[in-house]
């Protein structure tokens, strides 16, 4: 079994990790503090041409494997979380179901400016009443001659608010609760269309969340995202696992970044005549860290491998989106312990990898949720 | 115009270096990155060509490891690389590293040579010069501007002097060091670093230049390492004593005589 | 014939420079210990009257003349420097580790075939080999070379060797005319520009004073900027000020500021925060001055006076001056 990262991709990680460190690293306070979407950096960093990290080569993307993907994840969630955000949005969730579905025009009109950052995008799934339980969607989709009229409200939408276009989760028959969940494309400017309040969140600022409402909103009949009616959840398990992995990566990145602060800390600070560093408690957090990152490299780095093979990973994503985020979760609290009072000011870091790491537990699905397909899977048909 | 720039693989300034315990050799944390002054030589060799047309080849003398660096310079636009690797080179000192350089580069056509004006391992500065005087012409260190005057092929550069600057104008072929302030290093794009990941590194070794192993590395160097120490540790502090005056005069004193700081 | 030692003397202003006159101190003991001959070597337009401040150090002063030396280039210079080497049986030949000898005495090592050891801060030359010590990685490691062969070519960092008496004897003077081959000089100089009155930026400049909630008030700072000029330092100002406005954001050192290395870091009425200390820990000396003899910034200091500031600036800014002869 060969541990190592390619030397391709190990250039490759290099390479980000400079970039992130370069371009986003001294931007991400102030897009923490100001929650304001960073324009400037977006154009920039979308003109180095990573938001087409997942796309054919034929269209302009890097055809990256999976594993890459998550090395690509990991870094830029490192660099800033809300930035982050933005970024995978357009490369994956925002864009993938367009470009599995949408029609050349489509393609042409959406897609490749979303590749370019030219066009931001996103996608509806949550709404006030339902977030594990997608069968509850009560947004729908009527085909009216050959047009879909949409209504609903959507919450929770990542860059809803400055969308160019949106991949919305409608129903086609509510009784049909899961089996009647389809996607479409909703454009900006189309009438009906309109974005209702922003949220104001603990973390991840600079990603602007919020509400999107479809008040009688008309669609043409080729916005439908699919082969058939109905098979809505089906084509969410295209994508479910590379989802549930690259939010694990990036709990990677947000451990790393609280845990680095960590180390600076217990290098430096000084109490009773010594770094702290040299005292056995503080060298049991940092053990204990460092073990439980270096797990949830692994879990993380082998179910995106798994995906990679084209060989079953349900369960192996869930555990690694699940683990890695706790280890996050752990890791970003013991820091600002480490740190002491600092670790409650803002004008420190600890405090924002804190509050950014909260998103965690639900984004790529509720811990849960998560458990209980596990132990299902694990124990079996009883 | 054909372009070399000679840069260096570097331990990463954050890596932890310490000495061994016999004070026979070095720990370094297996961080490395492109040497920081060799970036400004790259980029304004990338500068010239998308200005003037041309190649830029870029070489560096190291170990495996050092294709990583020759992957950013393709990543951010050169058109070839060349790696010189032998374990002969290993132990190897400003000369015999700049001996070999320039054999490497003999073997190519050249106007212009760039390379960054020290290295922040070894922080000598010597290798550059070092290579012009083993190719019999001329260089100019620490440049902070440049122009390529192609009618007359000579450059213009600005170079560094103390607290100001100098104008200097040089024939080609020539050799430049570069110093920060030179131009600002590009981000590679994902083109670039798609065709770095793919592409591969031509070698070189000792032979292939048609040297000896007396003429490189250890052999060659005429410089011997006796031993590495750790830097002096820092000491209890010195409370200066005595009413505010006096105290300030001696702090004055201490500046001046013991630490030689002016 | 018996060895040489050689300095090359460089010179500013029609003065030698500081570290040329430390180099020609410790020549003179080299040359006693050793039995060897010593000479200083000068290049280049100047008045005669630059070598009296050091003609009791040397055996002989020699000024080579050329019109290829009236301005330097790194190719004269070396040429001349080593043409003279090989005839005179050189074992060792010095100058400062400033930007001009930097420059070119690695080509002067290349034309005699030997080694260099730029930057060096010690030669113990009472043992076979000598030895030298260079900082490497930035001064977090210290190593100690000899030369395989001869002659010894070294830069030495100023402020490495101290100014003793001079000898009784004075040297003797050599005026010479020498020749260098057309085709060897190809650099040529345009012009040289006056140093920028603009300021250094504190990431860059070799001392930064800084000042914090000490001073009482921004007017105060008025000691720090002018305990900076004299010695030639940028100024900084630690988080506390610049919040309350007092100071520039881009003058803020510590970790939400920028992080500075200078040869010298003067703390003034700061005391010590944990941010602050993480953006100049690694100076290479820290003079703290603080009312409070147990303020934090003292744990990381190499010098302190637990004393009131403006007690001791002002006096450490005439201190300076009168040293300083400003």
């Amino acid at each position: 079994m060969d541990f190592r990262l390619t030397e391709e991709q190990e250039f490759f990680r290099k390479t980000i990790a400079e970039t992130v460190d370069k371009m986003i690293v001294p931007k991400a306070d102030e897009i923490d503090e100001k929650d304001e979407f960073p324009w400037d950096l977006w154009r920039e960093f979308s003109k180095l041409g990573y938001l087409g990290l997942r796309y054919p080569e034929e269209i302009g993307g890097m055809n990256a494997d999976p594993v890459t993907a998550m090395i690509f994840y990991e870094e830029i969630t490192r660099g800033s979380v809300g930035f982050a955000q933005s970024v995978i949005m357009n490369i994956l969730m925002g864009t993938y179901f367009v470009y599995r579905f949408g029609s050349d025009a489509i393609k042409e009109r959406c897609l490749l400016p979303a590749m370019r950052g030219e066009k931001i995008a996103t996608i509806c799934f949550t709404e006030d009443q339902s977030g594990s339980d997608l069968g509850a969607t009560r947004t729908t989709a009527v085909k009216d001659g050959n047009e879909w009229v949409l209504n609903g409200t959507k919450m929770w939408i990542t860059n809803g608010p400055i969308a160019d276009f949106a991949t919305v989760l409608a129903t086609t028959d509510p009784s049909l609760r899961m089996k009647g969940l389809n996607f479409f494309l909703v454009e900006k400017g189309t009438p009906g269309l309109s974005y209702g309040q922003r949220l104001s969140k603990l973390g991840c600022r600079g990603a602007i969340t919020g509400e999107l409402v479809l008040d009688n909103v008309r669609i043409p009949e080729e916005n439908f995202l699919g082969d058939e009616l109905g098979k809505g959840v089906v084509y969410v398990g295209e994508i479910l696992d590379e989802i549930r992995v690259m939010t694990g990566a990036m709990a990677l990145g947000i451990a790393r970044a609280a845990y680095e602060e960590g180390l600076e800390y217990a290098r430096k600070r000084v109490a009773f005549g010594n770094p702290i560093g040299r005292y056995q408690l503080i060298r049991a957090k940092f053990a204990d860290m460092a073990t439980e990152m270096e797990a949830s490299r692994l879990l993380v780095y082998y179910a995106a491998w798994l995906i990679k093979e084209g060989l079953p990973c349900r369960k192996e994503a869930a555990m690694a989106k699940m683990f890695a985020t706790e280890t996050c979760l752990k890791v970003v609290d013991e820091v600002t312990r480490i740190w002491g009072a600092n670790g409650f000011a803002h004008e420190y870091r600890p405090q924002r990898h804190l509050r950014d790491a909260r998103f965690l537990l639900y984004g790529g699905g509720t811990h849960e949720i998560l458990k209980d397909f596990i132990g299902r899977s694990v124990i079996g048909k009883i | 115009m054909n372009i070399i720039v000679l840069v260096k693989q570097v331990p990463d300034p954050e890596a932890i270096v310490e000495v061994k315990g016999d004070g026979k050799g070095l720990e370094v944390e297996q961080k490395f990155t492109m040497n920081f002054f060799d970036e400004f030589a790259v980029e304004e060799a990338i500068r010239i060509r998308e200005k003037n047309g041309g190649k830029v080849k870029v070489i560096s003398l190291g170990g495996a490891k050092t294709t990583e660096v020759l992957r950013k310079a393709i990543a951010m636009g050169v058109d070839e690389t060349l790696l010189l690797e032998d374990p002969n080179f290993e132990g190897s000192d400003g000369y015999s590293t700049a001996f070999v350089l320039s054999k490497a580069i003999e073997k190519s056509d050249y106007d212009l040579i760039l390379a960054g004006k020290q290295a922040l391992d070894d922080d000598a500065g010597e290798v550059g010069p070092m290579v012009a005087q083993f190719l019999g012409i001329p260089h100019v260190g620490e440049i902070t501007r440049l122009e390529v005057k192609t009618d007359d092929n000579m450059v213009v550069v600005d170079k560094v002097i103390e607290g100001g600057k100098e104008v200097v104008k040089v024939p080609l072929p020539a050799l430049l060091t570069t110093q920060k302030g030179l131009n600002e290093p590009r981000v590679p794009p994902i083109t670039g670093v798609m065709k770095a990941m793919k592409s591969q590194i031509p070698k070189m070794d000792a032979k292939a230049l048609g040297l000896s192993e007396e003429q490189v590395g250890e052999k060659g160097a005429k410089i011997k390492i006796e031993r590495y120490l750790p830097p002096p540790k820092r000491r209890e502090v010195k409370m200066i004593e005595g009413e505010p005056q006096e105290a300030a005069k001696e702090a004055v004193r201490i500046l001046m005589e013991v630490e030689r700081i002016l | 014939m018996a060895k040489e030692i050689i300095v090359f003397v460089e010179q500013k202003d029609n003065e030698p420079r500081k570290v040329s006159i430390e180099l020609l101190s410790t020549g003179r003991k080299i040359a006693n210990d050793k039995g060897w001959n010593f000479s200083a070597i000068f290049l280049g337009n100047l008045d005669e009257k630059v070598f009296d401040r050091i003609k009791r150090y040397p055996d002989k002063i020699i000024h080579f003349k050329n019109t290829y030396l009236e301005h330097y280039t790194p190719e004269a210079f070396s040429f001349v420097v080593s043409e003279y080497a090989k005839n005179n049986n050189a074992a060792m030949i010095l100058a400062g580790a400033t930007l001009m000898a930097r420059d070119f005495f690695p080509r002067l090592a290349v034309l005699l075939s030997t080694g260099i050891a730029s930057d060096c801060t010690s030669i113990d030359w009472g043992q076979e080999p000598i030895k030298l010590i260079r900082p490497i990685f930035g001064g977090r490691v210290i190593t100690e070379l000899s030369f395989k062969t001869e002659p010894i070519v070294a830069t030495i960092r100023p402020n490495s060797f101290p100014i003793e008496s001079p000898a009784d004897k004075d040297a003797e003077i050599i005026i010479q005319e020498v020749d260098i081959p057309d085709e060897i000089v190809k650099t040529e100089s345009i012009e040289v520009t006056e140093p920028k009155k603009g300021k250094v930026d504190i990431t860059e400049a070799d001392i930064v004073v800084s000042g914090g909630r000490g001073l009482k008030a921004p007017e105060n700072f008025k000691l720090i900027e002018e305990l900076a000029e004299v010695i030639g330092g940028s100024v900084g100002a630690s988080r506390a000020v610049v919040d309350s406005k007092w100071r520039d954001q881009s003058e803020q050192v510590g970790k939400s500021g920028k992080t500075v290395s200078p040869k010298l870091y003067i703390a003034a009425g700061i005391s010590g925060a944990i941010h602050h200390i993480m953006g100049m820990d690694t100076s290479k000396v820290i003079l703290a001055i603080n009312k409070d003899p147990n303020a934090i910034i003292f744990n990381y200091a190499d010098y302190g006076i637990a004393a009131d500031l403006f007690e001791v600036l002002p006096v450490m800014t005439e201190e300076f001056k009168k040293r300083l002869g400003k």
